[in-house]
């Protein structure tokens, strides 16, 4: 069974035509029947994931055409998608699955939703019977490295975004964000990320304030918080533990009595201010009293960088884990592989059959040519016969990747066996002058 | 068999300090998850040894120094115990699993050759003295430690600076509720300490006991301490000057604490 896996991401593909092949969870079982369906394809599993669509299948002959697939399916013509796609093969493409699940071929390397999207997909595949022991192995692999990748490299312990070290930040100060309250001035579309992403991990409530009332009360409507009239702001933000601020003014709205206010009204509990604004809503100054944590767009994005650097570093780890888990795979898909064993069981039968006619020659110097031909047919016909048996059990073993039945095979059938890589004169050995005594005495006799 | 017992707890205090280190420097979750287990068994096998040691002598009160070194290291794992299940972190593990090893490793090499005997160490309010004083320097420990980590965590969170080696530090919050209530759980026991040493004083040595100055000096101490937390519990002070007057706390406790080798109460020599 061959593998091959072809797709297309950020890396290769715009959105454009990545929204354009995007399936939704809804219809990827669906659309997994259909690529099982497709002519030659024999297993099969869909990833689509924001940032890409890949078709993975095994197949045994003529390679299936998954650009004409993808062209059928989402009507997307083969000019424009034929420079954005890659087909991987065999190794490449398991080597390629390895690291989509590992997140190191990820726009951000060591996020940790592309395992679950991976899991998700086998799942789907699963389930509607497109994965057979092939994948499964495949599969199973591939997700034990993520997994060996995940607790044995930090790749995934440092946060990347503006918004996630917010949270980070807020943790180190706060512990748990739960019951929290945070203070939203200004509108702006990373303040209001970020503002969304303290609220998703925990934190209590949200308070808006705007120098337009109307604008502040739309935004309290979207996150479903209050609203502080701008005028009550320096009296009132001490009611948050974190503010975030991203006005457009021009100068600074909070100065460093105003931090002495509200520490003194918090009675010294800290106070994390982000300030996201350009220019600065926040006088650095403030930073100096004990108590308030004031961060800036670039302190922010200083951090996020910093982590970024410590991913790539753990990334290269990640590539040697990855690597003696590809070894791994490769071991045991090979230890499954039954071809050198059929070959050898098939050679071994038919040097024993070839060994008896020559052992049998003097007595078939009467035969006719019709009689040689029928004795040949006759012996060729139960040379089969018997294997018949022993080589379904083979394919049946290797189906199940059952390794012990596989080598019990092997070593009742063709004990001298060298996985198909013996030289021919070695078979006729073992045929001819390495066959036990008796046998050849009762059949002479 | 006690020598035994403390053998074996300090040698799993050892392997739980190694698996502290690797959890919090390391980060590394194989640590973390031997840690507290072996922190668990170690506080179970040394709190066999000092039953045993004290239920061998007859009494409940540690004599000598290595039984009070032994009682001190089980209190601080106690602690740190509570600490670690209450706020889920391992950090002060690298600070009191290696205190507690340390205290106890001269005790477990043999039993104690300069000890005492006396009427008075049968006493249930001289153990309640005893066993009082050393919980408040356990927790006082405690405290000046969270207050120390505060402080550094709050540099790092001031200066901006992106997580490295000191990434294992646990959130401010944390440790600033650490450092409050240890120093609250710290002055009930000085209090009650306190009390019981001078219940026992009046009743042996009579009004002269208050006037050795080691009697004085405690009560400052205790004065401050109810300052200190009067001043924190009033104007919330956190960070730098928390620390700084828990600081000074602790270095009144080590004078009280040095001042007993001094002081003519703590030798006996009164009936």
């Amino acid at each position: 069974m061959k593998i091959l896996l072809a797709g297309l991401n950020h890396k290769t593909a715009p959105v454009e035509l990545r929204e354009r092949l995007a399936i939704a969870p809804e219809s990827l079982a669906d659309e997994t029947r259909a690529l099982l369906s497709h002519p030659g394809v024999r297993e099969g599993m869909i990833l689509s994931t924001c940032n890409r669509v890949e078709l993975l299948v095994c197949y045994e002959e003529g390679e299936p055409e998954l650009a004409r697939h993808l062209n059928q399916r989402f009507a997307v013509d083969m000019q424009s998608l034929g420079p954005h796609l890659y087909h991987h093969r065999e190794s490449e493409a398991v080597r390629h699955l390895f690291r989509v699940a590992s997140s190191l071929d990820s726009m951000v390397v060591g996020e940790p939703q592309i395992l679950g999207q991976v899991k998700e997909s086998y799942t789907v595949a699963r389930s509607v019977g497109a994965v057979g022991g092939h994948l499964e192995r495949l599969l199973q692999g591939a997700l034990a490295a993520a997994k060996k990748v995940r607790t044995e490299t930090q790749i995934g312990s440092s946060s990347v975004s503006i918004a996630s070290v917010a949270v980070d930040l807020a943790r180190k100060i706060f512990g748990s964000l739960e019951g929290k309250r945070v203070l939203l001035v200004g509108a702006g579309k990373m303040s209001e990320l970020a503002a969304r992403h303290l609220m998703q991990q925990g934190a209590g409530s949200l308070l808006v304030s705007n120098r337009t009332y109307e604008r502040a009360v739309q935004l309290a409507r979207k996150f479903e918080s209050h609203v502080i009239r701008f005028e009550d702001l320096h009296t009132r933000a001490d009611e948050a533990d974190i503010l975030i601020t991203s006005t457009g003014s021009t100068e600074f709205i909070f100065r460093t009595p105003h931090a002495q206010q509200f520490l003194h009204r918090r009675r010294n509990r800290p106070m994390f201010i982000i300030d996201i604004a350009v220019p600065r809503d926040v006088d650095p100054d403030v930073n100096r009293l004990d108590g308030i944590f004031l961060y800036d767009i670039d302190d922010l994005q200083s951090v996020a960088a910093s982590n970024l650097s410590d991913r790539a570093r753990e990334a290269q780890k990640a590539e040697t884990i990855l690597e003696q888990e590809l070894a791994r795979y490769q071991r045991r898909v090979e230890s499954l592989d039954i071809v050198p064993a059929l070959v050898d069981l098939q050679a071994a039968a038919e040097d024993m059959r070839q060994a008896e006619l020559r052992r049998a020659h003097s007595r078939l110097q009467s035969f006719t040519p019709a009689q040689l031909e029928a004795l040949e047919a006759v012996t060729r016909g139960l040379m089969n016969k018997f294997l018949h048996q022993p080589l379904r059990a083979l394919k049946n073993a290797a189906q199940h990747g059952d390794l012990a039945a596989i080598e019990a095979i092997r070593a009742a059938f063709a004990p001298n066996g060298t996985k198909g890589s013996a030289p021919p004169d070695q078979s006729a050995n073992y045929a001819g002058s390495e066959e036990p005594a008796h046998t050849a005495k009762r059949r002479d006799g | 068999m006690f020598l035994l017992w403390l053998r074996i707890a300090a040698i799993l205090y050892g392997l739980a300090s190694l698996a502290a280190f690797g959890a919090v420097l390391g980060d590394a979750p194989r640590w973390r998850r031997l840690c507290m287990p072996l922190a668990l068994s170690a506080w179970c096998v040394h709190a066999v040894s000092a039953v045993e040691m004290l239920v061998l002598a007859h009494r409940w009160m540690p004599v000598g120094m290595h039984e009070v070194q032994s009682i001190l290291a089980l209190l601080i794992a106690t602690v740190f115990l509570f600490i670690a299940l209450r706020y889920r972190t391992l950090s002060f593990g690298i600070f009191a699993l290696p205190l507690a090893f340390l205290l106890i490793v001269v005790p477990a090499l043999g039993p104690d050759k300069h000890t005492f005997t006396s009427p008075v160490i049968r006493s249930g309010w001289l153990l309640l003295h005893i066993t009082a004083l050393l919980a408040a320097y356990a927790a006082l420990i405690f405290s000046l430690l969270a207050s120390l980590l505060y402080l550094i965590q709050e540099k790092r969170l001031k200066n901006k600076r992106s997580p490295g080696f000191l990434n294992w530090l646990p959130p401010l919050d944390t440790m600033d509720q650490i450092a409050q209530k240890t120093l609250v759980l710290g002055f009930h026991c000085m209090t009650v300490g306190l009390f019981a040493g001078s219940i026992i004083a009046q009743e042996s040595v009579g009004p002269s006991y208050f006037s050795d100055p080691k009697i004085w000096l405690s009560f400052v101490m205790w004065g401050l301490y109810v300052i200190m937390l009067f001043v924190r519990r009033s104007t919330g002070l956190r960070g730098r000057r928390a620390v700084y007057l828990s600081s000074a706390v602790f270095v009144v406790m080590l004078c009280v604490w040095a001042a007993n080798l001094l002081s003519s109460v703590h030798r006996f020599s009164a009936p």
